[in-house]
């Protein structure tokens, strides 16, 4: 009987080993798969029993929290957001089972208490019971931030400050947006219908349209490729182009024309300052494709944005062969019309960089964590990300572009108070093809104090709406800007 | 009790005394881990719940050291590891079912120690396979008796006598066990001669079959009556394998298979019950919001755990309904991931290794067979159940032995392990590993008879 004893061992043994094989391909194969399945809540569930940590702006103003629900509740917390709408594309949303988004997702482990440190500092609190969750804090200026959504109003657009010297964001607006509170609710049938409400409703304000969004910059690239002319040396200070209304470029029968077929030409102060197309279309195309794009890529064109949000989109200008068949929208690109997109946030990185000596700095909305005693868990580090022009290009551009606020397109509406000079360019991109209704997207870049720059501003209006039409984008972008600037440099 | 040859004996007690204090040692860990995790506070009844694991790891211990020292040395040990294991996380699902699962350890342990103690010579068993048999039945088809058995989760197991409710199948299968092996021992060579000629084949006489085809019979009673898939399997299972061992004929394995595989059709075919089980076998996915659902749980569970598990009290084993009972594997699985899950299997071969080596290392047929009927209960009951839980087999509801909540199930599975300990004590005197000293019982008969001969000499005269 023995060896049946012994065969039965065996079989028992390959039983069990079987047993063993598909414990490891449930918990360890099909782990990430059972975790992302839409009906599996056990982390969500989890995360809306814990504590979870404050998010704050700069300043103090605690626009993310959880407060204790009633006993009784489902869940033991709710996450609320104290500012409504204002803070939405930052502190992004924590739901109940639609996931998480920008600080509420990248951070999540600081706001639980999950990360390393916390656990480790934690300890103590298995003995207490107090809870370990950290809170973030923001770069975000509340005043400014309140000051860029008083100004741009009901209109589509987006208003994003920077700070030039170290890249952190003051303010970051998008308009439409959603009330952040109405997506935290625990019902999670409720939240669904909210969600597919706000897919569906136009101007997609799920998606913060100041960095995760790219439009056609017009004008305000003319910026770039000024400093890509005379980093390059093609052009200087003294540099003339003749008076002309249109410019025609090879590879075509269809000339470029000046705004309103306007004759515009003379020294590089004054068709930047009055927006001339056709200097800046040769400029583009003298310097050839190569050039353009490598120049476009010193700017971070076409690379992702190193922002600590996620999903931030990226710019786009072309590559070296569709230009060299392509010259005439090379020219094009050249004054930020035709293929060119800019992402709002990026824009206002341009501006700093030419406000912070031609180098420009990773743009970050996190300023530091803290654990729950206050003790920092980590602090960003401003770092440097491109370095676009040489100081002394950035010194001729910022002189260029307080001449737009002083004589040029800005002049109407970017003297701020208390006499503080500012530094501009507008820009105006028209979508519409000729004979269609004008529809145009009004920008302005700028920077203040011109001499020590402290703020740079990007001011975006969607071509949404008949109001904006070609060379109204100084005056419709502008006020916006003053205003924001005003509330920002009154501190 | 100067012999040398205790030292065997000795050596094997400490070695258990070593291993049953480790096995305490991490369910009091694991108790106040579980707490920590779940409340982030020390378990505020810490200290009686020390007292009554050391009440219980020291009075089975001593039973054992008592009554069977010359018995395998980690049986006892990984059975409380095990039961404490299960007891962690009971507590941990629910407050109250902590206390009531408290009780029944104390039980368990009682009957260990009493079975022990009332059981000293196995041969003894032999003796009463019929009453075994007729107990066993009887218990088996208590549940169908109007008035006294009901249905809870679908299956028609239970009973009520008074006050109390129990699972009688629990014992049942203890019992047949016991009539199996007696019955086996005593027919096994007429069984496998085969002398009852149809056609070429040489079959055993249909008397000696009977058992046999009433054995199966329970089987489909057990299935059809009281819709207990598992233990039906199990019923199943244990006698083809006595049957296997005890004939040494692969004839038996093949007709088992064939009648299994008979039966498993037929269910399939005329049982809802049966139908649905397969189906959440194969997809529980698309039956999420129905029968589905208790699996679906258990996978996203183990998934949750991952290797090392979310930690005792950080996961969230409650959402798997039954997770205290048939889906505690599960609830395991998540929060000490694969390494504990792991752990249990490995409990689980120990205690079968230890099990069958008792089986092999005994020269009595009944003794032989009884191990492997015990071990075979204890090995493939939690592998149906496992493999239930993790989607290898259908999923049939039974208990994982020493871990599921269950006042019949930890009982029996005691009495079931003192049957083996005390196996294994058996072949240790016998194999002259310990000496064979005479028991309680023999001694008091020896006295009873050494007076009588006092008293009257002229008796033994008579005799001899």
């Amino acid at each position: 009987m023995n060896q049946r004893i012994r065969r039965f061992a065996v079989v028992l043994i390959v039983l069990y080993v079987i047993l063993f094989a598909q414990l490891n391909f449930i918990q360890v194969g099909q782990k990430t798969t059972l975790d992302a399945d839409a009906r599996n809540t056990r982390q969500t569930v989890r995360d809306f029993n814990d504590p979870r940590g404050d998010i704050r702006t700069s300043d103090g103003v605690v626009i993310a929290t959880s407060v204790r629900n009633a006993a009784g509740s489902e869940f033991d917390w709710q996450r609320t957001y104290p500012e409504g709408d204002l803070y939405s594309a930052i502190t992004g949303y924590f739901t109940f089972g639609y996931g998480a988004t920008q600080i509420e997702k990248v951070q999540n482990d600081v706001l639980a208490g999950r990360t390393i440190e916390q656990q480790m500092k934690g300890f103590r609190s298995l003995f207490n019971g107090q809870d370990t969750t950290g809170t973030v804090e923001t770069t975000i200026d509340a005043d400014i931030q309140q000051a860029a959504k008083d100004a741009l109003g009901n209109r589509d657009g987006s208003v994003v400050v920077i700070e030039p010297a170290t890249g952190a964001v003051k303010a970051m607006w998008s308009w439409p947006t959603y009330d952040t509170n109405l997506v935290a609710v625990q019902d999670s049938k409720l939240a669904g219908d909210i969600f597919n409400y706000l897919d569906e409703v136009p101007g997609k304000p799920l998606l913060a349209n100041a960095y995760q969004e790219r439009y056609m910059p017009g004008s305000t690239f003319k910026v770039i490729t000024t400093a890509a002319a005379l980093d390059d040396g093609l052009i200087t200070r003294e540099s003339t182009w003749a008076d002309e209304s249109e410019f025609l470029p090879p590879q075509t029968i269809d000339p470029i024309q000046n705004y309103g077929n306007k004759v515009c030409g003379g020294d590089l102060p004054e068709v930047f300052r009055r927006s001339c197309n056709t200097p800046f279309a040769r400029t583009a195309i003298e310097l050839g494709p190569e050039k353009m794009v490598a120049a476009a890529e010193r700017f971070g064109i076409g690379q992702e944005i190193p922002f600590d949000l996620p999903r931030s989109a990226s710019s786009e200008f072309g590559d070296v062969e569709y230009f060299k068949q392509n010259l005439p929208l090379l020219g094009i690109g050249g004054f930020g019309q035709g293929n060119t997109q800019m992402v709002p946030l990026h824009m206002a990185m341009v501006a700093a960089s030419i406000a912070h000596g031609g180098v420009m700095m990773k743009p970050y909305v996190i300023g530091a964590t803290y654990d729950h005693d206050g003790g920092v868990l980590q602090r960003t580090v401003p770092t440097v990300w491109k370095t676009p022009m040489t100081p002394a290009t950035s010194t001729l551009l910022t002189e260029l572009m307080v001449g737009v606020v002083n004589e040029g397109t800005a002049k109407c509406c970017m003297h701020l108070a208390n006499g503080i000079q500012a530094a501009a360019k507008t820009g105006t991109a028209q979508l519409n093809a000729a004979g269609e209704p004008e529809r145009s997207h009004a920008w302005i870049i700028a920077f203040a104090p011109a001499e020590a720059p402290k703020y740079a501003i990007v001011v975006m209006l969607k071509g949404t709406t008949a109001e904006i039409s070609e060379g109204t984008g100084g005056t419709l972008a502008g006020p916006v800007a003053k205003k924001v600037l005003d509330v920002a440099l009154a501190q | 009790m100067t012999d040398t040859k205790n030292v065997i004996a000795a050596r094997r007690r400490s070695t258990e005394f070593r291993l049953v204090l480790m096995a305490g040692i991490i369910t009091a860990v694991a108790y106040t881990l579980a707490s920590l995790g779940q409340n982030s506070v020390i378990p505020p009844r810490i200290l009686p719940f020390l007292a009554a694991l050391l009440l219980v790891l020291m009075s089975a211990h001593i039973g054992v050291r008592w009554l069977a020292h010359g018995a395998d040395s980690t049986l006892l040990p990984v059975a409380t590891l095990l039961n404490g294991i299960g007891y962690v996380m009971i507590a941990r699902l629910s407050e109250r079912l902590a206390g009531l699962q408290t009780t029944w350890t104390f039980v368990g342990v009682a009957a260990f120690v009493a079975v022990l103690f009332v059981i000293q010579r196995v041969n003894d068993l032999a003796r009463y396979k019929w009453t075994f048999f007729f107990f066993g039945a009887g218990l088996l088809l208590l549940p169908m008796v109007p008035g006294l058995g009901f249905s809870s989760g679908g299956a028609r197991i239970w009973v009520s006598i008074g006050p109390i409710n129990f699972q009688p199948g629990e014992f049942a299968k203890i019992a047949l066990a016991l009539f199996f092996a007696g019955y086996l021992a005593d027919n096994r060579e007429l069984i496998s001669a085969g002398t009852w000629k149809v056609g070429r084949f040489y079959l055993p006489e249909p008397r000696h079959l009977l058992p046999l085809l009433a054995a199966w019979g329970f089987s489909v009673v057990v299935m059809v009556g009281q819709k207990d898939l598992g233990s039906s399997l199990l019923f199943f299972t244990l006698f083809i394998v006595m049957v296997w061992v005890a004939t040494e004929k692969t004839s038996f394995l093949v007709i088992g298979l064939g009648l299994f595989v008979a039966g498993a059709t037929a269910a399939y075919f005329m049982f809802d019950h049966v139908q649905t089980r397969v189906a959440i076998w194969l997809d529980p996915w698309s039956r999420y919001q129905g029968k589905g659902y208790q699996i679906a749980q258990a996978m996203y569970a183990l998934g949750s755990g991952g290797v090392s598990g979310t930690g005792l009290g950080l996961g969230d084993p409650t959402r798997i309904p039954e997770a205290k009972n048939d889906f505690i594997f599960a609830a395991i699985g998540e929060e000490l991931g694969l390494f504990g899950a792991t752990a249990i299997l490995i409990a689980f071969l120990l205690m079968i290794g230890a099990g069958l080596r008792t089986a092999m290392r005994t020269t009595r047929p009944f003794e032989k067979l009884l191990a492997v009927g015990l071990t075979t209960i204890l090995g493939i009951q939690a592998f149906i159940i496992i493999g239930g839980v993790i989607r290898v087999v259908p999923l049939t509801g039974i208990t994982l032995p020493f871990v599921s909540y269950g006042g019949s199930s930890l009982v029996a599975n005691y009495v079931l392990l003192a049957l083996l300990i005390r196996v294994s004590d058996s072949s240790a005197r016998r194999l002259g590993e310990i000496p064979d000293t005479a028991t309680f019982s023999e001694r008091f008969a020896a006295r009873l008879a050494q007076r009588r001969i006092k008293k009257h000499p002229e008796e033994l005269e008579a005799m001899s």
